[in-house]
């Protein structure tokens, strides 16, 4: 059973309910929105110090955005025994895996397509391929952490509060790396092309791990 | 330890710039490569365990993350009491004192996930993942940190250079505390053994399991 | 041949015992019912016996074949309608079962079979989320024939069916090694010769041709 095939499938099959159903994206980008409103009045934001203060807002919107996005994609499973359904059939539980996290990563990134613009309007900094190409970049290893620990939790009791207390220590060589890159496109001082190859090293580190680690997270 | 600690304070010179809170240094630094040593039995445990579910390779390793938390504690509190006498601020976001505070949290979260999983091999091989990514984290994280300073220069800190009496009583303690370590961890392991042994074997009550048809009432 | 051997299946979720030594052997074409109260651990039997779930303890072969170690290959040979029908809400029944047709390897014309197997060919557009109880139990006893298993596992599939359900089931089971969990006990004795009857995770033992008086 070719595993490409698998986790394509249940990629498509997660992107067409959430198509249907239409309730992970919209509630996400509405956080968002709400997000930067806060990042402003929180942070006291005015046009000198919009370009400092924009990129940490963005770190900090996205790391909450992609701790629902990421814990939903295996809460929801669990809530309709499914996930076990597709477990007891002979497809690779990492193919499965690899489905639902690029499922979730393109869920996310839909969202991104909200946030950047809308970081750029409200605090006036440049929305440009750079900024783009460094939060793209860092999605890819962050999804698969995220969606590694979120399926270990969504088996194990206060999920909520395990999530991120699991997640997010893994995520912070991504937000370092991912700040810089992002403050650079937007003309603060620091290496745009360090940051992005820092990125893809721990993107690629990333990625090997969690593939090897699914196996145990998932199956029995 | 009693005599290393006599050392630390009878033998060792003070130290010319920052006096007598140096001293600290000796057990901050013990303590940091010691809870550095139980988080590598951790992570040996728990590949070990992943491999061939050996629950032993387990209790080494739930004895490890215990006994490291605790030393990574006590690091991290003489670390800001450190900091205070001599920077006058009680933390700094710099590499070392960034990735201890994030082997703080991943352990913590180590010793959690066992205790919300169900108990048993699912405690175990969620915790070994954890701890597995927990130990390669911690060297990703301190390199970032590293790497954003270079970044955004700033201060320079820490001066490391130790004469030799320093470095004999540094040694010495070293060795103490390590020493200490492993004499926790294997106290603890004898604990965690105990406990899975009652967990697992109960009396079975005397049941008949009739292997003849009957009408059941 | 011995479909299934389980010897000694014990499992406890912390400190209760919910499964206490089970022996049990079936052979190849058996039936046989498993019968208990809420809580006698039916349906932890029947997850250990699908190998959806690993026993804390004891030893279970299916088809020669150690049933954790090969999990994967027995998964060919398995069906298991599980306690909840585990179905996608948002896509519709036909999609459901092309789904795990195609997480299965099997050909997507063995949807039109299971659906007409278990009567649901007139609603297969319908979103799975808007069908009755009944249907979706029906559904998902149709994705676990899609690939057509040698071993049933059904744990209570009766619970929402109608009357029917004695024919659907017995037409499922018609050459296939069953167990089936129910609380019905007529529905046992019609469809399976063979009884296993638990209390507190314990085997009261195996009986054939059970009368069951209550």
């Amino acid at each position: 059973m070719n595993p490409f095939r698998v986790a394509l499938a249940v990629a498509r099959k997660d992107l067409r309910s959430e198509w249907r159903t239409r309730e992970v994206v919209p509630a996400l980008a509405q956080f968002i929105i709400l997000a930067l409103l806060i990042g402003n009045f929180g942070f006291q934001v005015d046009s000198r110090n919009a370009a400092s203060i924009a990129p940490g807002i963005l770190w900090l919107a996205l790391v909450f955005a992609g701790l629902v996005a990421f814990g939903r994609t295996f809460a929801a499973e669990r809530e309709q025994a499914s996930l076990e359904a597709m477990l007891m059939t002979p497809a690779s539980p990492v193919a499965i895996f690899a489905g639902k996290a690029v499922a979730a990563s393109l869920l996310l990134i839909a969202c991104e397509a909200v946030m950047l613009p809308a970081l750029s309007l409200f605090f006036g900094t440049p929305f440009s391929a750079d900024v783009v190409a460094a939060v793209l970049i860092a999605t890819v290893g962050m999804a698969a952490l995220g969606c590694l620990f979120a399926a270990m939790v969504a088996r194990v009791r206060a999920r909520e509060l395990l999530l991120p207390l699991l997640t997010l220590p893994l995520w912070i060589p991504f937000i370092i790396a991912g700040g810089q890159a992002v403050q650079s496109a937007m003309g603060l001082p620091g290496s745009y092309s360090e940051a992005i190859s820092l990125l893809i090293d721990f993107d690629i580190l990333f990625l090997v791990l969690t593939s090897l680690a699914a196996r145990f997270v998932l199956d029995e | 330890m009693l005599i290393a600690g006599a050392a630390i304070f009878f033998y060792a010179p003070t130290d010319y710039l920052q006096g007598p809170v140096q001293r600290i240094f000796y057990l901050h630094v013990s303590s940091a490569i010691a809870a550095f040593g139980c988080f590598a039995v951790v992570l040996v445990g728990g590949v070990i365990y992943l491999r061939n579910e050996s629950p032993a390779a387990d209790r080494f390793a739930r004895s490890g993350a215990l006994v490291g938390v605790v030393f990574t504690t006590v690091t991290l509190v003489m670390g800001m009491l450190w900091a205070k006498t001599v920077w006058g601020a009680f933390w700094v976001w710099d590499a070392r004192l960034t990735s201890t505070l994030v082997l703080w949290i991943i352990y913590a979260g180590y010793l959690l996930v066992r205790r919300l999983a169900d108990p048993g091999r699912q405690a175990a091989r969620f915790a070994a993942v954890v701890g597995i990514f927990g130990f390669i984290d911690v060297p990703v994280v301190h390199f970032s940190v590293t790497w954003w300073t270079t970044q955004h220069p700033g201060p320079v800190i820490i001066n490391d250079a130790l004469p030799p009496q320093m470095l004999a009583t540094f040694l010495f303690t070293m060795a103490c505390t390590v020493v200490l370590a492993a004499v926790m961890i294997a106290i603890r392991y004898r604990i965690e053994t105990l406990v899975d042994e009652r967990e697992q074997v109960f009396e079975p009550a005397k049941v008949l399991v009739a292997r003849e048809p009957e009408p059941v009432q | 041949m011995s479909m299934l051997v389980a010897d000694g299946l014990t499992h406890r979720f912390g400190s209760e015992r919910a499964l206490d030594n089970v022996d049990l052997v079936l052979d190849t074409g058996e039936h046989m019912a498993v019968l208990g109260d809420n809580g006698a651990g039916k349906t932890t039997l029947l997850r250990i016996l699908a190998t959806a779930l690993r026993p804390t303890s004891g030893r279970l072969t299916i088809a020669g074949l150690d049933a954790f170690g090969e999990r994967r290959r027995l998964r060919h040979y398995l069906g298991y309608v599980a306690h909840a029908p585990g179905l996608y809400p948002a896509l519709s029944a036909r999609e459901n079962l092309e789904f795990f047709c195609d997480l299965q390897d099997v050909d997507r014309t063995r949807v039109d079979e299971a659906l007409a197997t278990v009567g649901l060919t007139s609603v297969s557009h319908r979103r799975a989320g808007e069908l009755s109880r009944g249907m979706q139990q029906r559904l998902a006893i149709g994705r676990a024939i899609l690939h057509d298993p040698r071993l049933l596992i059904l744990d209570e599939p009766d619970a929402s069916l109608g009357a029917d359900a004695a024919d659907l089931l017995a037409g499922l089971m018609h050459d296939r090694t069953t167990v089936l969990a129910t609380h019905d006990h007529a529905l046992a004795n019609r469809l399976c010769p063979r009884t296993l009857v638990l209390r507190h995770g314990r085997s009261l033992g195996t009986a054939t041709h059970l009368r069951v008086v209550r």
